[in-house]
Formats: structure tokens, C-alpha cells, sequence
């Protein structure tokens, strides 16, 4: 049994807007081991990238995480100084982000971008350990080396795209977070993509966050996996019991909602509503008043919140379970 | 790019072509001529002024005086000038251009620095209690009306402190033994200068290849501390020795204008930064930067300002222009016998010689400051450069 790399326990996080305070990460608790990958999904504002960013601690300005733990290796990473962070950032947790357009500064080259990373954490490299560590990255992903030259706009998406991933190996970190890797490139990329991310984990025994709204994607990359609604978990567990036995009606839903390629043909179900506001405290379960069949104490807004064991490392909430 | 700049070139002779044509009948528009006066004296015979015409070619047809002046432009001789007759345009520009050179190249990137640096600050800062106040500061100075400012403090530190000199270039007492006319310090102090900014570029270039950020700093901090020993050893020897008190002399008057329009010029850099880099700073490579776990002062120094230089660098060679046609109203106000003063005396004085050649030479620089702004955005921008060979 491997070791737990990052352990996330009751992270809560929130937002201060003039509104209000907006709740994006409510009571979060994963954990994440060696060589795993772990996904996490939802709908857009379910507080996936909330969560990302609070495991770097690069929330905005305005986010603040108000209570939980989060311990990578042991080390409790909440309220580290800005200058022990940097030394975890890349190091322990690399991340790559969403929309690899713009994750490259424009002026300067490819290279001396990834160079610049490594330098910041390995200052006594000299300058040709260095070109060797991202020419063995580049040929990790599949790039050519004279990329490392060139400047950002001369790549194409895909290759920015790889890129970013080599990019986020070069400090060897023990965490990578994938976030939406593949949200601006075609199909045909996608795939590609994701391939390189499945090669390059297994390759290297990385611990992998991944995270998606694509819950398709989320079944083949990932062995466990977590389902977020409104900023709280709502399902977590071993990724192929999740599929074939969702616990949580939303859960559910999502499935319904995801056309299969093989097996019999069923009508797609759509989610009706919008998901709730998240500023402001709630009661009871924030998902009965989109619940296709909520029992009356969910309605009533009384239930008990709160994961409950269903299956051996398999976690839903303990309202719906209850309810069907 | 070697196309491009010839093609450039190309257009911007006919551009000046254009130019000196229209200033020189500009100039002839103008009623009257410089010997006026003349016909005001009632001692000179009647036919004295017909006479003076006639020496000058000023009896010609204007047409025919244009295409005259036009081809000896070409040829390089700019004539003579009216008012100091047996000096010719060339040898007063180049009497009053080392002046003008020294206050307005200190005056110009110490407003740049200042203002680059304060502008970077401030949107690093945004929202602070001090970023408030200084960007109200920078905007009551980038509007205040300049030579009502310029008075007040002459007023206040010439008059009221009595610190700094009022008026005048030099101390001509201090000057009436000098072995050596003030144009030789000028040109020394000029010199002196772009040495040592030549030294600590090059310290800079020698430093960027180098893998270990503390080594390159230490090697930037070096060139200083070499530039200040540098300096202290070349003014204390040989002919910078005896130069030393008159350039101080001047140095000592440089102080108030120096001083007060940097306090103008450095708020219109200063609040561009300031916005172009606001708009730098909300993108998604600053984010990775700092996930990188790169420090604070690289991102802003490094990522955000270095992409945020593009249009504050254009701006700045646009203003460079100033450093030749010396801003007539500073030199006006400071009584600085550059040649901001040059042009307006010529153009009061109807001098037509003089000031068509000092027109030229503004002309030429602002031309050639135009395209350099062109060739400098292409190599600070890489995705300009391939647009430009394609």
C-alpha cells in the first residue's frame, strides 16, 4: 500500500466580495497517493479550480482559506510563509493550467521560461544541466529540442500544450494538478494530450490531480475520483465503483447526461436549474431543488449533511443516500 | 529587416524633401524680412537696403530662391546666417547643441527611470494608500501648466532658498581666466556620460547569459562600484583635473532644470506603466510565473514590466525628440542658450538660414527617432519581428 502524497482535510475556502462572502470550497477532505491519480469533477463554478488553487495557495487577492489542512508529504502547507511557499511551488505542486494559450509569457523564449523554474529551485545547476534537463523533457513529451528557442507564438496549441506539461515536470515535483489541460485544443489533440499526461504519470510515478468537466475523461485517466457540487464533495471513491454504482443523484445525472459510445442507446437526461448562489450560509442539501426526486426531509431543508461510507472507499453524501 | 529599414529610408527622404520645402516658404510667408529695420534708419542712403537685398539674394523671386536653397541644402551648405553674418548655421548649431544635449539626455532618462520605476510600483501596489497618493501627484504634475511651475520654483529655491542659481548656464565670473571656451567641458561631460552608461550596459549583456542569479547580480553591483571608481579617478586626473571646477559650475546650475522637468516629464511615463502593466499583470503567465515559485520582484520586474515596456519605450522615443529641439519653453524660462533658444531668436529674427538648418536638424532627429521607435518595438516584441519579415 503506497504512502498518501497530499492529504486534504476540511479545506474551506471562501471568496469576500461586496456581496458577500462567497463559499467556493466547502469542507473538502481528499487525499491523494503516490502514483495516483485522482480526479475531480463538476460543472463550471462547482469550485473545482477553487480547490487548485488553494492546494498552490495562489487564490486572488480577495480568497481566503478560513479553516482545514492541507499536508503534502507531512507538511502542513496552510499559513506558510510567502517564501516557504515558493520553495513548495513546482517543487512539491506543479500545475498545469487551463488554456495553455496564455500560460507562456509572450516575450520571452520557451526555453528560458522553463529555465527560469528550474533555476528558481535548483540554483547550482550550471547552464548545460540545465539545457539537458529540458531537452529530456521536451523528448518526454514528444517535442523537439530546438523548441526550446523559439518563442511562444510560434508554437501551435498543441505543442504549447505539451510544452506546459514539460513545463511542469522540470522541478520533479510530487504533485502535479492537471487543470482542464485540454480545454482550447480539438479533439484529435485532446486525445493526444491526454495520452502524453497517462504516459508521462506512469512513467515517472506521479501523483496526479486531475481536473475536468468532462467526466468521461475523468473515467480513463483517472483511480479515484471525486464529484463536487457547489463547492462541497459529494461523491468520492474508487473511480470504476463511482461509475458503475453512483450513489449521489447528481452523480447520476451526470452520467445520464454523457453520451456512450458503445452499449444500448438511452435518451440523454439534462440538468435542469442553475447551481445555487454560494454566498451566504445555507441549510440542509444544496442540491434538492435540483433533485429529480428529493424526499420531503431534503425538501423541508432539514436533512443531515456529510459523507457516508457506502462501499469499502466509497464516500456520498449522506442526504441522498438516504433519499434513494 | 535590412528591406524594411532601406524602404523606410526611403520614404523619409521624401517625407524631408517635402519638409524643407514647405518650412522654407513657411519661413518666406512671414511679412517683412530680417533687414527691415534698415528702411527704419534715416541715415543710410535709400539705396543701402535695395543693396544688403541684393548681397543676400533676398531680390530673387521666391520660387527661385526655394529651389537655390534647396540644392545647397543638398550640397551641405546652409549659407550664412544673417544676424552673426561671417558664422554659418552649422558652426552656431554646433556652438549650442553640446548645451542642449547635457541637460536634455539627463533630463530625459532620469525622467524615464524615475517614471518607468514609479509606474511599475504603483500597479504592484494597486490599491495601497501610497499608490493613491503618488498617482494624484503624477497627474496634478502631468498637468500642471509647466511654465507657471517652472517660475515657482525658480521662485522658491532661487529667490526664497537661495540655493540654486537663477538664470544663466555658468557663473560667468568663475569662467573670465578659463583656458578653455564652455562648449569643451560640454563636450567632455557628454563624453563622460556615454561612457559610463556604455560600461554598464555592457556590464548588463556580459551578465544575461550567466545561469546564477547571484552571481549576475553581483556582477551588475561590480560595474557600479567600477563606475564610481571609475569616475572618481577621471576627474582627478590629467585634463578632467582642471575641467573639474567648471563642469562642476555647470553641473551645480543643471540641478534646478533637471530637477524641475523630470518633476514634469516622469508622470506621463510613470502613469502609462502604470496602466499597461495593470493590464499585463491580469494575465494567466503572471499566474504561472508565480506559481513557479519565482519571487515577487522577478514577476514584476521580469514578466509583468518587461511586457509592459512595449508602449512606455515608444512613448519615450517620441520624447527624445525634445533632447534636440531642447523644449524652446525650458530653455525660455532657465535663460539656457541652447537650441531652443537658437530657433526662436532665428525665427523672431526673421534669420532665415539659421533657423531653416536648425529646423532640419530637429526634423532629421525626429525621422530617425521614428524609425528606431519601429526597429526597438520589433526587437522588444517578438511577434512584431516575424510580422515584419513575412
Amino acid at each position: 500500500m503506497s504512502k498518501d502524497v497530499l492529504v486534504v482535510k476540511d479545506l474551506n475556502m471562501h471568496y469576500e466580495t461586496l456581496a458577500g462572502n462567497v463559499s467556493a470550497v466547502k469542507n473538502v477532505s481528499f487525499s491523494v497517493k503516490e502514483g495516483e491519480s485522482f480526479g475531480l469533477v463538476g460543472e463550471s463554478g462547482c469550485g473545482k479550480t477553487s480547490v487548485a488553487m488553494s492546494l498552490l495557495q495562489l487564490q486572488a487577492d480577495n480568497a481566503k482559506i478560513s479553516s482545514g489542512s492541507i499536508s503534502l508529504d507531512g507538511i502542513e502547507m496552510v499559513g506558510m510563509s510567502e517564501s516557504e511557499l515558493r520553495k513548495v511551488r513546482w517543487d512539491g505542486i506543479s500545475i498545469v493550467f487551463q488554456g495553455a494559450m496564455n500560460a507562456w509569457n509572450p516575450v520571452v523564449k520557451v526555453g528560458e521560461q522553463i529555465r527560469e523554474a528550474i533555476r528558481e529551485h535548483y540554483p547550482n545547476n550550471t547552464k548545460n544541466e540545465n539545457t539537458e534537463k529540458i531537452e529530456s523533457l521536451f523528448k518526454m513529451v514528444d517535442l523537439d529540442s530546438s523548441i526550446m528557442d523559439r518563442f511562444p507564438h510560434e508554437l501551435s496549441g498543441g505543442m504549447k500544450q505539451r510544452a506546459v506539461i514539460a513545463l511542469a515536470l522540470s522541478c520533479d515535483p510530487k504533485v502535479v494538478i492537471a487543470d482542464e489541460p485540454t480545454t482550447a485544443l480539438d479533439v484529435v489533440i485532446q486525445d493526444q494530450i491526454l495520452k502524453e499526461i497517462k504516459k508521462v504519470q506512469e512513467l515517472l510515478g506521479l501523483s496526479l490531480i486531475y481536473i475536468s468537466h468532462d467526466i468521461a475523461v475523468i473515467a480513463e485517466m483517472t483511480d479515484q475520483m471525486a464529484v463536487m457540487y457547489a463547492g462541497s464533495i459529494v461523491e468520492i471513491g474508487p473511480t470504476d465503483q463511482v461509475f458503475s454504482n453512483p450513489k449521489h443523484a447528481y452523480t447520476r445525472l451526470l452520467l445520464e447526461s454523457t453520451p456512450s459510445v458503445v452499449g444500448e442507446k438511452k435518451k440523454l437526461r439534462s440538468l435542469e436549474g442553475e447551481p445555487p448562489s454560494l454566498i451566504g450560509e445555507e441549510n440542509g442539501c444544496s442540491f434538492s431543488p435540483r433533485c429529480p426526486d428529493p424526499s420531503d426531509k431534503c425538501k423541508s431543508g432539514n436533512s443531515e449533511m456529510g459523507l457516508i461510507e457506502v462501499a469499502d472507499g466509497h464516500f456520498a453524501d449522506k442526504c441522498c443516500v438516504e433519499c434513494g | 529587416m535590412a528591406e524594411y529599414i532601406i524602404r523606410r529610408t526611403f520614404q523619409m527622404t521624401i517625407v524631408f524633401f517635402l519638409f524643407l520645402i514647405f518650412s522654407y516658404l513657411l519661413f518666406n510667408a512671414i511679412p517683412g524680412n530680417a533687414f527691415s529695420n534698415l528702411l527704419l534708419n534715416p541715415n543710410l542712403p535709400p539705396d543701402a537696403y535695395q543693396r544688403v537685398l541684393e548681397i543676400y539674394g533676398l531680390d530673387k523671386p521666391l520660387l527661385e530662391r526655394t529651389q537655390m536653397y534647396i540644392v545647397n541644402f543638398f550640397k551641405g551648405d546652409f549659407g550664412y546666417s544673417y544676424k552673426y553674418f561671417p558664422k554659418t548655421p552649422i558652426e552656431l548649431i554646433s556652438e549650442r547643441l553640446p548645451r542642449t544635449l547635457m541637460l536634455f539626455s539627463i533630463v530625459n532618462i532620469v525622467a524615464f527611470y524615475t517614471g518607468f520605476f514609479i509606474g511599475k510600483v504603483l500597479a504592484w501596489r494597486r490599491g495601497s494608500k501610497a499608490e493613491t497618493w503618488i498617482t494624484v501627484t503624477s497627474v496634478f504634475s502631468y498637468t500642471v501648466f509647466y511654465p507657471w511651475f517652472a517660475l515657482m520654483m525658480l521662485w522658491v529655491f532661487g529667490y526664497k532658498l537661495g540655493w540654486l542659481p537663477i538664470g544663466k548656464f555658468l557663473y560667468p565670473e568663475k569662467w573670465y581666466d578659463a583656458p578653455f571656451d564652455s562648449d569643451v567641458v560640454f563636450t567632455s561631460m557628454i563624453k563622460f556620460t556615454v561612457v559610463i552608461s556604455l560600461i554598464q550596459f555592457a556590464a548588463y549583456l556580459a551578465s544575461r547569459g550567466i545561469e546564477s542569479l547571484s552571481l549576475r547580480r553581483n556582477i551588475r553591483f561590480g560595474s557600479l562600484i567600477t563606475i564610481f571608481a571609475g569616475s572618481y579617478f577621471y576627474w582627478n586626473n590629467g585634463d578632467a583635473l582642471i575641467q573639474k571646477p567648471y563642469a562642476s559650475d555647470i553641473a551645480f546650475h543643471m540641478i534646478l532644470p533637471v530637477m524641475v522637468v523630470t518633476v514634469v516629464a516622469f508622470a506621463g511615463t510613470a502613469l502609462l506603466t502604470r496602466t499597461t502593466m495593470m493590464e499585463v499583470l491580469k494575465e494567466d503567465y503572471i499566474l504561472t510565473a508565480r506559481a513557479k515559485g519565482i519571487s515577487q520582484k522577478r514577476i514584476r520586474d521580469r514578466h509583468a514590466a518587461r511586457t509592459a515596456l512595449l508602449p512606455v519605450v515608444t512613448s519615450f522615443i517620441f520624447t527624445i525628440v525634445t533632447i534636440i529641439d531642447g523644449s524652446v519653453l525650458t530653455e525660455q524660462i532657465f535663460s539656457w542658450p541652447g537650441m531652443g533658444q537658437l530657433l526662436l531668436q532665428s525665427v523672431l529674427e526673421e534669420d532665415i538660414p539659421v533657423a531653416m538648418a536648425t529646423f532640419s536638424f530637429v526634423g532629421v532627429f525626429a525621422l530617425i527617432a521614428h524609425l528606431l521607435a519601429d526597429v526597438s518595438y520589433s526587437y522588444l516584441d517578438p511577434r512584431i519581428r516575424i510580422k515584419s519579415q513575412g
